[in-house]
């Protein structure tokens, strides 16, 4: 079985945003970019079943500008063997990421495909969801845990808890946060990703039409917190609870 | 010359920036100010982690067995791995394991099994004793302690200062005079197990280095056999000549990575920090003291990175690794006082790294050679052999 996993390029988590001056957008030049967190949840995943013989190749996509192959790169470094890249500079939407990446998927045939919940750009959480319904597949999304046998359980973070489901292959997969802890990419691994291929594909190629169908009026920065108070007592934090704050 | 890393570079640098951040980090955060050293169990975690990187044993020679990389790479990672608060001197608490003296790697078959190997399987620690009460500058003429030939062997009689773990070491690389009449010429480099009858720490010395102390020797009678000779009689400066100087390569960059460190907490600092009703950042005079910063930092990496591109290629670098060791560790003391300064009081105090960087970076101007032997080699080269 083939898996296909989504790596999406974004701003490092380490960076501290800036809303740029005329509030279109956040500022990214010169700004460190890495694999989306829980994209690298997803990598992870696939090469742990490649690892267990459940998974026999695993294709890291991205979509994007042409440093989207840095993003593979980083994939084929953790141990997924082949890239696909769909080169585009427009501003990518979810629904035309999961147009790409079911024209992807009905190039490659996976049986199972690996995207993160969300990515921390944009924290849309959709494009899984959207994916799973362009194509008919069944979806586990919020994995917190995944067993391939006939078909796949995922242990699913609900807000209750923990929600077991079986889902019939093929599927697509969400990850969550505790899904694993992702490998460091390794020496070897880095010089092996040299040689692995890297697909390079358009959308005009695809026959996926991209553009937004969002538009984005204006971006701000979140308004600063104002200073927190100390309280000397329970009695007193109580008191406040009740008949300033009206909580309880 | 291209000094943008390539993308194998890039993902090694990332891989070493987020080791250091997510591990090393908070693991240091619930350590003594001073320490130098992870509790055992957290080492041994952090090895499987560098092993399984395939980065374990980074300063080992490929062709005994360390991962294969080259020396401008090994200075990019080296420039990542010091940033944390003990980094100048125990990079990432040693979990990207230790290296072994430069010489022991010139040392012959027998030798190696009984000191090079172990000490690369991390069961063995040497101590380097070459500086003498005498002085270390110039230890070709300074060294006092002799060796008299006795009995298939040599006797060792003098002192050492200045060596570091010593005490905690099982063998050590003993620089010594075995020909009087010959100067530079008449220096053999021992191996001395630290059980040799005759072989005494004498005291230990308290240097700024607070966390890692450096001790006096002291060699009374204390004879050992000819098998423990390294390289030949009277060749003890020849060993390792060239594994020395590309030494100062990687130890500038350690200075280079926490200036960098430190360099980031002032430019943070600066934007938070408000006085006289603005921001220190809005100060033309903390503007330029970053600038400056900014400046040192930016020349002392140049400089590193040529000499380790020039060693990369086999071309002579003597002269580039002086300039980078000296650059490197004036302007990192630089930056550290500059960045200390912007952070005022909070400078000074143990919850910050800062006060440990300044202390230890102002050793790197002695260590390694000093800056005035550094400026000596290139004004020979300068100048040519006739100055002395
Ligand atoms: C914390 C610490 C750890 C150390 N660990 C070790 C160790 O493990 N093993 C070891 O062998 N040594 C070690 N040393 C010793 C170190 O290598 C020496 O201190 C160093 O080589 C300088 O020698 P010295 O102290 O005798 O100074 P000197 O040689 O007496 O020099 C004194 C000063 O004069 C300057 N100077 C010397 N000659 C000239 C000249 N011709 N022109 C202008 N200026 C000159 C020097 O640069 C220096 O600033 C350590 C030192 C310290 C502080
Ligand atoms: C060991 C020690 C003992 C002390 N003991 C006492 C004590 O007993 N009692 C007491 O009250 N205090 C004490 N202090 C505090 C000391 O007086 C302050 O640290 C000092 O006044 C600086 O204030 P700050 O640390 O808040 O730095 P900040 O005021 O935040 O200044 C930070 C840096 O910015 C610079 N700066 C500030 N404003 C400007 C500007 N407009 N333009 C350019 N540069 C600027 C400052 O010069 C400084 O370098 C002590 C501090 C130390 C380290």
């Amino acid at each position: 079985m083939k898996v296909l996993v989504a790596v999406k390029r974004v701003i490092d988590y380490n960076v501290k945003i800036r809303v740029k001056a005329d509030k279109t957008g956040v500022e990214t030049a010169n700004v460190k970019m890495s694999m989306n967190p829980f994209d690298e949840i997803a990598v992870e995943e696939a090469i742990r079943m490649k690892e267990k013989g459940k998974a026999t190749e695993v294709i890291a996509f991205s979509a994007g500008p042409a440093q989207c192959q840095e993003t593979i790169r980083t994939a084929l470094a953790m141990g997924a063997d082949r890239g696909v890249h769909v080169l585009s500079d427009a501003e990518l939407q979810p629904l035309a990421v999961a147009k790409l990446m079911k024209a992807v998927v009905d190039k490659e045939q996976p049986g199972l495909v690996i995207v993160g919940k969300q990515a921390i750009d944009d924290d849309s959480n959709q494009t899984g969801q959207m994916l799973a319904a362009l194509l008919g597949w069944s979806q586990g999304t919020f994995a917190n845990k995944l067993e391939i046998g006939e078909g796949v359980a995922v242990k699913r973070e609900v807000d209750g808890g923990l929600e077991n489901v079986m889902l019939k292959l093929p599927a697509v997969i969400t990850t969550d946060l505790r899904l694993n802890e992702p490998r460091y990419a390794s020496l070897p691994n880095i010089m092996k990703a040299k040689k692995k291929p890297i697909e390079q594909l358009t959308s005009e190629a695809l026959g996926v039409d991209v553009a937004p169908r969002l538009k984005t009026l204006k971006v701000e920065e979140p308004p600063t917190r104002k200073a927190g108070i100390k309280v000397k007592t329970v009695a007193e934090l109580v008191e406040k609870l009740k008949n300033e704050a009206g909580v309880i | 010359m291209d000094f943008e890393p390539s993308s194998e570079q890039q993902m090694l640098i990332d891989m070493v920036r987020r080791f250091v951040r997510t591990e090393i980090i908070p693991l240091e955060a619930k350590l003594d100010p001073d320490a130098s050293e992870l509790a055992p169990e957290d080492y041994a975690r952090l090895v499987q982690k560098t092993k399984a990187m395939g980065l374990y044993g980074i300063d080992i020679p490929v062709e005994f067995g360390g991962p294969d990389i080259d020396i401008v790479t090994r200075t990019l990672l080296a420039i990542e791995m010091s940033q944390h608060r003990a980094g100048l001197y125990v990079p990432c608490y040693g979990a990207f394991g230790g290296a072994g003296l430069a010489q022991i790697f010139e040392a012959n078959d027998d030798q190696k099994e009984r000191y090079l190997y172990p000490t690369l399987r991390g069961e063995k620690k040497p101590f380097f004793g070459l500086t003498e009460p005498s002085g270390g500058s110039d230890p070709a003429r300074a060294i006092k302690t002799r060796a008299e030939r006795k009995e298939q062997g040599w006797v060792l009689n003098g002192s050492k200062i200045f060596i570091s773990g010593a005490d905690r070491a099982q063998y050590g690389i003993v620089f010594a005079r075995t020909d009087a009449a010959k100067g530079r010429g008449g220096i053999t480099c021992f191996i001395v197990d630290s059980d040799t009858p005759g072989f005494h720490v004498r005291r230990v010395v308290h240097t700024l280095r607070s966390s890692s102390y450096a001790t006096e020797l002291e060699f009374k009678d204390c004879w050992v056999s000819d098998a423990q000779v390294l390289g030949t009689v009277n060749g003890g400066f020849a060993v390792a000549n060239d594994r020395l100087t590309r030494q100062r390569i990687p130890y500038a960059a350690a200075c280079i990575g926490v200036a960098i460190a430190a360099h980031e907490m002032a430019v943070e600092w600066s934007k938070l920090r408000e006085t006289f009703g603005t921001r220190l950042s809005d100060r033309q005079a903390i503007q330029w003291m970053l600038v400056d910063n900014e400046i040192d930092i930016r020349t002392a990496r140049y400089f590193t990175l040529e000499a380790a591109e020039r060693a990369r290629r086999g071309i002579p670098f003597r002269t580039e690794a002086a300039l980078c060791k000296l650059i490197a560790s004036e302007s990192g003391g630089r930056v550290v006082d500059r960045s200390m300064q912007i952070h005022g009081g909070m400078g000074m105090t143990k919850d910050l790294p800062l006060e440990r960087w300044y202390r230890e970076m102002r050793i790197r101007r002695i260590g390694e050679g000093p800056s005035e032997v550094q400026r000596m080699l290139v004004a020979r080269e300068i100048l040519g052999a006739s100055v002395r």
